[in-house]
């Protein structure tokens, strides 16, 4: 199975991944690669809560430092303390390793409408 | 309408991720940032600086001129020789900061900041009146190669440019590079050793190709503003637009240094600059280190016992040290020194930084 099947992407480089009813939530390697080195993250805590589109995370590359929106509305289930403790995990393996948080989500069906298969964001952003 | 440079279409071909900087497309990256930043403190580096203007002034009258416009004394500079200045407006602040280069008898050339050519050009032409001068802007006919790294000596060597003949620190030397006829100096804005090299636009991409080639042995590698910035700010060096500005004095900003105390000739702002030589400054540019998990960035606010002192003007990463560093601008109030602890506040939250030497990270071989 490839890194990116079955992931649902949005315009602002958000993924998302289902598995058992959980959603794992990370950046795309377009959004990494364009970012460079990652050298710091902010995540939120467990059992934060927030709506699609809002703002979740900050990531920083050397150059700037960036916010990460809620692709859907849900709540944090785990956070990914290894990116925290090594960020440049994101840079190496953003699908697989470099995940941000997982989340529970009661609305991902309606919030996931805009959300885009990889190969069709690949061509939205090219 | 954003410009290229003459050696554009070679980045691309280097894999550059473009940028748009001052009004023109720079490379902001080849690999990685953290990557072209250690490359250039342990081998050597190639940058395309040129975006950046020049300005030929010469005439009779040219060294009278150039004392008015900055306070440093420009009559100390013999041929070849140069010198870090400002250019101050009449309240001391600072229009730009430059390399002036004293090519020979009457003939200078200034080196300015691709985003303040006009500003520059401007000031310069309204402060002629009654000088014998001429004020030439000759930056679209140039192009500007930085070779900078502790192994840019041996790679000038390579490219025939013998230690013996190479230009001193802040010296400037007519050179020929693989019969290309230019200009060299010992300068830079990375806090290494190594060179500039001053060419005519159709001979840029020739001699871009050459020292690329000449430059593997030493494990050269083209290096994009990203790293430009990373390297300046550990070596503690201002970035016009951030740490400098027309608000700003070169007293204010660390730079006494640079300021002659004993020049003779009135200069624009020296009113403003004596005075606070002798009874100091309202505000101080000091360096910063994080001590908190956090990177201060332009604009942060920063904060002593709950009160606003200051902000940051820069701050990022610094690759070699492996912390996040910041220049700050903050009340000059003795309690606020080398070793007081901060706060920085940074998306509604406060980090702890400590007040440090600067330049951040120094030299290696000292030239």
């Amino acid at each position: 199975m490839s890194l990116t099947e079955g992931i649902l992407c949005s315009k602002s480089h958000e993924y998302i991944r289902e598995h058992d009813g959980e959603y794992t939530l990370g950046l795309t390697d377009y959004a990494i690669e364009q970012l460079g080195d990652i050298v710091f993250l902010e995540l939120p805590e467990v059992g934060a809560e927030f709506h699609k589109g809002e703002v979740f995370a900050t990531i920083e590359s050397v150059k700037a430092a960036s916010e990460i929106y809620m692709p859907i509305s849900g709540k944090i289930t785990e956070v990914n303390e290894a990116v925290v403790d090594t960020p440049e995990i994101l840079n190496e393996s953003p699908f697989e390793k470099g995940w941000l948080v997982k989340i529970e989500s009661e609305t991902a069906a309606v919030d996931s409408v805009d959300l885009l298969e990889y190969e069709d964001y690949k061509e939205e952003i090219a | 309408m954003t410009k290229k440079t003459f050696l554009h279409d070679e980045q691309i071909k280097l894999g550059a991720r473009m940028i748009e900087f001052a009004g023109w497309m720079m490379p902001v990256s080849y690999s990685s940032i953290i990557d072209e930043h250690k490359t250039v403190r342990e081998d050597v580096g190639l940058f395309d600086v040129s975006h950046m203007g020049e300005v030929y002034v010469s005439g009779k009258d040219a060294l009278a001129f150039l004392n008015k416009l900055v306070p440093q004394d420009v009559a100390r500079l013999t041929d070849t020789k140069a010198i870090y200045c400002q250019l101050l407006n009449k309240q001391g602040g600072i229009i730009d900061d430059l390399i002036i280069y004293k090519l020979q008898g009457e003939k200078y050339l200034i080196i300015v900041n691709a985003s303040r050519i006009d500003e520059d050009l401007n000031w310069m032409v309204r402060n002629s009146l009654g000088f014998n001068v001429e004020i030439e802007n000759q930056s679209h006919n140039y192009s500007l190669l930085a070779i900078q790294g502790p192994k840019a000596v041996d790679l000038m060597v390579k490219m025939g440019l013998k230690k013996e003949n190479q230009p001193e620190f802040f010296s400037i030397k007519r050179a020929e590079l693989f019969n290309i006829n230019l200009f060299v100096s010992r300068t830079g804005y990375t806090g290494e050793d190594g060179f500039e090299i001053l060419v005519k636009n159709e001979f840029s991409e020739l001699l871009w190709n050459y020292i690329v080639d000449a430059g593997k042995e030493f494990g050269l590698k083209p290096i994009g503003l990203g790293a430009r910035d990373t390297l300046r700010l550990e070596a503690a060096l201002h970035l016009y637009g951030n740490d400098l500005d027309e608000k700003t004095t070169p007293i204010e900003a660390g730079l006494a240094w640079s300021v002659s105390k004993t020049k003779a000739a009135d200069y624009n702002g020296k009113e403003v600059i004596q005075k606070q030589l002798e009874q100091g400054t309202d505000k101080k540019l000091v360096g910063l280190k994080m001590l908190d998990r956090a990177i201060a960035r332009h604009e942060h606010e920063v904060y002593y016992n709950d009160e606003q002192i200051g902000i940051i003007t820069s701050g990022g990463v610094s690759p070699i040290l492996n912390e996040n560093i910041a220049l700050a601008y903050v009340k000059n109030n003795k309690d606020i020194c080398i070793g007081s602890i901060v706060q920085v506040k940074i998306r509604e939250k406060f980090y702890k930084a400590e007040l440090v030497k600067r330049p951040f990270v120094q030299k290696k071989n000292k030239v």
